[in-house]
C-alpha cells in the first residue's frame, strides 16, 4: 500500500431541519492510500454517500453545520473556498455517480461532454481535447472511439454511459477515484465488467479509489479496506480478510448472514430486526443496540468508540473480545449445520 | 435455415408440464404456458399507421408450474422477464401461445370471464413506493379486493388480521402509506395480494427495492405464508442469491427465450446453458479466501430484441461457440439454428447446440 492520499478526522455533517438536526455522518475517521481500493459498506441512509459528496464540497455549506478535516494533498478541502477547491475537483479528485442515466447530459454529445471536462482544467485547443478523449473512451473500452464520439447518451447502453462516466472522471488523471454505487444500477454481467475495469484502471495508474456500495459481495472482491457503517458512524474499519473472515461487530454479523447464500440453498435466512433508526432520533448508546440480539447492560447508555479492543482491527462494540469470537464461531457453526 | 423459419417451428417436443421437475411436482399443474409469444409493434406514420418492426420480448416460452411449487425466473433487464408474468396473468394479450390455469384455458376468456380467475392469481410489484395508492389509507388498499369481488360482510376485521399475519400493527389500519418504511410498505403488498386466499402469486422483483437486513425478512415472510397458505410462486427476480434461496426450479431467460430450466441445485452447481454459467461467474462471491474460479466476463452487451441475432439468441457474446469454433467466429448451427430446449441430462433442460460440461470452465472471454 502506498502513502496516505486521503484523510478524513473526525467528520461531521449535521443538517438541520424543522423536525430537527439530521446527524448524517457524525465523527468519522478514515485514511485512503494510494493504490488501494477503500470500501465503505452500509444500508440506506447511513451516511457513506454524504461523506464523500463533503469531501468533494458538494454539499452546501449553508446548509449543513460540517466540521473536522478532510486532508487532500496537504490541503484542508473543508476550509477551501469554491474557488480554491475549482482546481481540486474534478482533476486531483474526481468521481463516478450511481446513475449513468442522470449524469450525462442528455442534449450534447458524450464526446463534447468528456472534451469540456477536458478543457475545465487544462488550456488546450479543441482538436488536442478531442483526441485526448478519443483516447480515453478507448481506455474504457468503448469500441469505435472515433465514431463514438459524436453519439448522444441516448444511444448508448447503460454499461457504456458508465464507462464513458469513468473516461470523465479520469481524464485528468487523478489520485482519487470516488465511485458512489458505480454497478448498482447495471445488471450482473455488466457490473462484473464495470469492477474489472475499476481495478484495471486502479493498477494501472496507482490511484486511490473510494468505493461505495450496500453490496458485500462487491466489496469482498475488489475492496483492499473495508468500512462499515451504520447510522452515520463507522462500526468497524478493517483490511478485507479482517472484517469478512473474523467480523467483530454484531451489524456486520447481520448483514453477512442476511444475504442469500448463492453457493449453496441455505436454510432460514436470520434478518436483522428491526429497521435502521431515524437519524433525527439516533438511540442513545450504541445506535444499533435496539436491534442488537447480545445488546446487555451498557449499550443503550454509553456510545461504544471505534477502537481496536484486541481482536487487531477497530470496531465499536462493547462486547468482550473473546465473547465476540465465541459468538461469531457459534453463529457461523449454526448456519453450517443448517445448511448440511 | 433463415431465423423466420425457425422460430415459427415450436422449438421444443417436451410438454411443458415435463420440462425439469421438481420434487414438489406431484399431481396436475396449477399454470402451463405453451409457446407463449409477445411482440410488440413498433409503428410509424401518423395517420396510416403501419407496423415497421417488433420488439420481441416474449419467444415460444414454456413451462408449468405445480401447486405448492416456486419457480424462480431469472435474467438480465429487457430478457422478458416481467412481460413473461403479465402475459401469463393476462394483464397483456398475448401475440400467440396457450395458458392454461387449473386445467382452463384462459388465453381467449374476456375481462368479465376472467374476473373468476383473478382471484385465484394475485400480483405483486417491484416498486413499494409506486405500487400504492398515495391517497388511501391502508385499510382501503388492503380492503379493495373484498370490494372489487363484492365480498359480503365487514372487510375491516378480515384486513386487521392479514396486517396483523403479514407483520404490521392492526392499528395503523388508517395510516397513509408514506408513513411506513419500505419493507413495511412490501408487507402491505403481500397482505393485498394475500386477500383473497390466492392459490397463485406472482412476484415481480418484490425485494429489489429493500436493504439487505429488510429483504431478509421479507423473503423469510414469503416462505412462512408458502408453508402456511400452500401458495404457488413465480418469483422473478435479476438477484441470483435471491431466486437460489427462495425456489424450487428456476428458469432462465435471455433474449425473450428461456435458455435453461432445471431444480435449483442442479442449475447452480451444474449449468449447461454457456449464457447461465456466465451470470453465475459473474456474481461476486462476497466470500474471502473462497475457491477462485476464473469470472467469464461476457462482452459486449445485451443485443436489442428489436433485431435479435440469428439463430442462437446468444451466440454473438457466446464464449463457449468461440472456443468450439476455434477461435474463429462461431459455429454454423450457432449461427442459424434456434436450439430447442432439450434434456440434457436427467431433468435437466437447456437451449444449446453445445452444452457446458460439469467440470468444463469457460474461458475467459478477452475484452473487445
Amino acid at each position: 500500500m502506498g502513502e496516505p492520499i486521503l484523510e478524513v478526522k473526525d467528520l461531521k455533517v449535521h443538517f438541520p431541519t424543522p423536525d430537527g438536526v439530521v446527524k448524517a455522518v457524525d465523527g468519522l475517521t478514515f485514511t485512503v492510500h494510494r493504490g488501494e481500493t477503500f470500501g465503505i459498506v452500509g444500508e440506506s441512509g447511513s451516511g457513506k454517500s454524504v461523506t464523500c459528496l463533503t469531501a468533494l464540497g458538494l454539499i452546501k455549506r449553508e446548509s449543513a453545520q460540517i466540521s473536522g478535516e478532510v486532508l487532500f494533498e496537504g490541503h484542508d478541502l473543508l476550509k477551501l473556498s469554491n474557488e480554491d477547491l475549482r482546481p481540486i475537483r474534478g482533476k486531483g479528485l474526481s468521481m463516478i455517480f450511481q446513475d449513468p442515466f442522470a449524469c450525462l447530459h442528455p442534449f450534447y454529445r458524450v464526446g463534447d461532454q468528456i472534451i469540456e471536462a477536458i478543457q475545465c482544467h487544462d488550456s488546450c485547443d479543441k482538436n488536442e481535447a478531442k483526441n485526448r478523449t478519443i483516447g480515453l473512451l478507448d481506455a474504457v473500452g468503448i469500441p469505435q472511439p472515433d465514431d463514438r464520439i459524436r453519439d448522444y447518451p441516448h444511444q448508448f447502453s447503460g454499461g457504456m454511459r458508465q464507462r464513458a462516466m469513468i473516461a470523465m472522471a479520469l481524464a485528468h488523471n487523478p489520485s482519487l477515484l470516488i465511485a458512489d454505487e458505480p454497478t448498482t444500477a447495471l445488471d450482473v454481467t455488466v457490473q462484473a465488467q464495470i469492477l474489472e475495469l475499476i481495478d484495471h484502471i486502479k493498477q494501472e495508474f496507482n490511484i486511490g479509489v473510494i468505493l461505495i456500495t450496500h453490496d458485500l459481495g462487491v466489496v469482498a472482491d475488489v475492496a483492499q479496506s473495508v468500512m462499515v457503517m451504520y447510522a452515520g458512524r463507522a462500526v468497524e474499519y478493517g483490511s478485507r480478510d479482517e472484517v469478512f473472515s473474523g467480523p467483530l461487530h454484531p451489524y456486520t454479523w447481520g448483514l453477512l448472514e442476511s444475504i442469500p447464500n448463492i453457493d449453496r440453498k441455505g436454510g432460514r435466512l436470520v434478518p436483522i430486526e428491526g429497521a435502521p433508526p431515524s437519524l433525527i432520533r439516533v438511540p442513545t448508546g450504541c445506535a444499533f443496540n435496539p436491534r442488537c440480539p447480545h445488546r446487555f447492560d451498557p449499550c443503550d447508555k454509553d456510545r461504544p468508540e471505534l477502537l481496536d479492543r484486541g481482536g487487531g482491527h477497530p470496531e465499536a462494540c462493547h462486547l468482550r473480545i473473546e465473547d465476540k469470537k465465541r459468538l461469531w464461531n457459534e453463529r457461523e457453526a449454526g448456519r453450517v449445520e443448517v445448511a448440511s | 435455415m433463415s431465423r423466420a423459419a425457425s422460430t415459427n417451428e415450436p422449438t421444443t417436443d417436451t410438454p411443458p408440464e415435463d420440462i425439469a421437475k421438481s420434487s414438489k411436482a406431484v399431481g396436475e399443474p396449477l399454470v402451463t404456458v405453451e409457446n407463449l409469444t409477445k411482440r410488440f409493434p413498433i409503428k410509424k406514420g401518423i395517420i396510416f399507421q403501419r407496423e415497421v418492426a417488433a420488439v420481441h420480448a416474449v419467444e415460444d416460452v414454456s413451462f408449468a408450474i405445480y401447486p405448492g411449487e416456486t419457480l424462480g425466473l431469472v435474467g438480465e433487464s429487457g430478457c422478458g422477464k416481467s412481460t413473461t408474468a403479465r402475459v401469463l396473468l393476462k394483464l397483456i394479450e398475448p401475440t400467440s401461445g396457450k395458458i392454461t390455469f387449473e386445467g382452463e384455458d384462459i388465453t381467449n376468456l374476456n375481462k368479465r370471464q376472467m374476473r373468476p380467475m383473478r382471484r385465484q392469481a394475485q400480483m405483486m410489484f417491484q416498486d413499494p413506493y409506486a405500487s400504492l395508492n398515495p391517497r388511501q389509507t391502508i385499510g382501503q388498499i388492503i380492503g379493495a379486493p373484498f370490494r372489487i369481488h363484492k365480498m359480503s360482510g365487514e372487510a375491516k376485521p378480515k384486513v386487521q388480521e392479514l396486517m396483523e399475519r403479514v407483520g404490521l400493527n392492526p392499528e395503523h389500519y388508517n395510516r397513509y402509506a408514506h408513513e411506513f418504511s419500505g419493507g413495511q410498505r412490501q408487507r402491505i403488498g403481500v397482505a393485498r395480494a394475500l386477500a383473497l386466499r390466492p392459490k397463485l402469486i406472482v412476484c415481480d422483483e418484490p425485494v429489489s427495492a429493500l436493504d439487505v437486513s429488510i429483504q431478509a425478512q421479507v423473503l423469510n415472510l414469503f416462505e412462512d405464508l408458502q408453508g402456511e397458505f400452500g401458495l404457488t410462486y413465480l418469483f422473478i427476480s435479476h438477484d441470483l442469491g435471491v431466486v437460489r434461496h427462495i425456489s424450487d426450479r428456476i428458469a432462465v431467460m435471455y433474449l425473450g427465450h428461456v435458455v435453461e430450466v432445471a431444480t435449483a441445485d442442479e442449475l447452480y452447481n451444474n449449468p449447461k446453458h454457456p449464457y447461465t454459467a456466465a451470470l453465475l461467474s459473474a456474481v461476486p462471491k462476497g466470500k474471502v479466501g473462497a475457491q477462485v474460479t476464473t469470472r467469464t466476463v461476457l462482452t459486449g452487451d445485451v443485443p436489442s430484441p428489436v433485431n435479435p441475432p440469428s439463430g442462437c439468441p446468444f451466440h454473438p457474446r457466446c464464449p463457449k461457440a468461440r472456443q468450439v469454433a476455434g477461435g474463429e467466429g462461431v459455429p454454423e448451427n450457432c449461427r442459424d439454428d434456434l436450439p430447442p430446449l432439450g434434456e440434457v441430462v436427467d431433468n435437466h433442460h437447456a437451449a444449446c447446440w453445445y452444452p457446458v460440461e460439469e467440470t468444463e470452465e469457460l474461458a475467459k472471454a478477452a475484452h473487445a
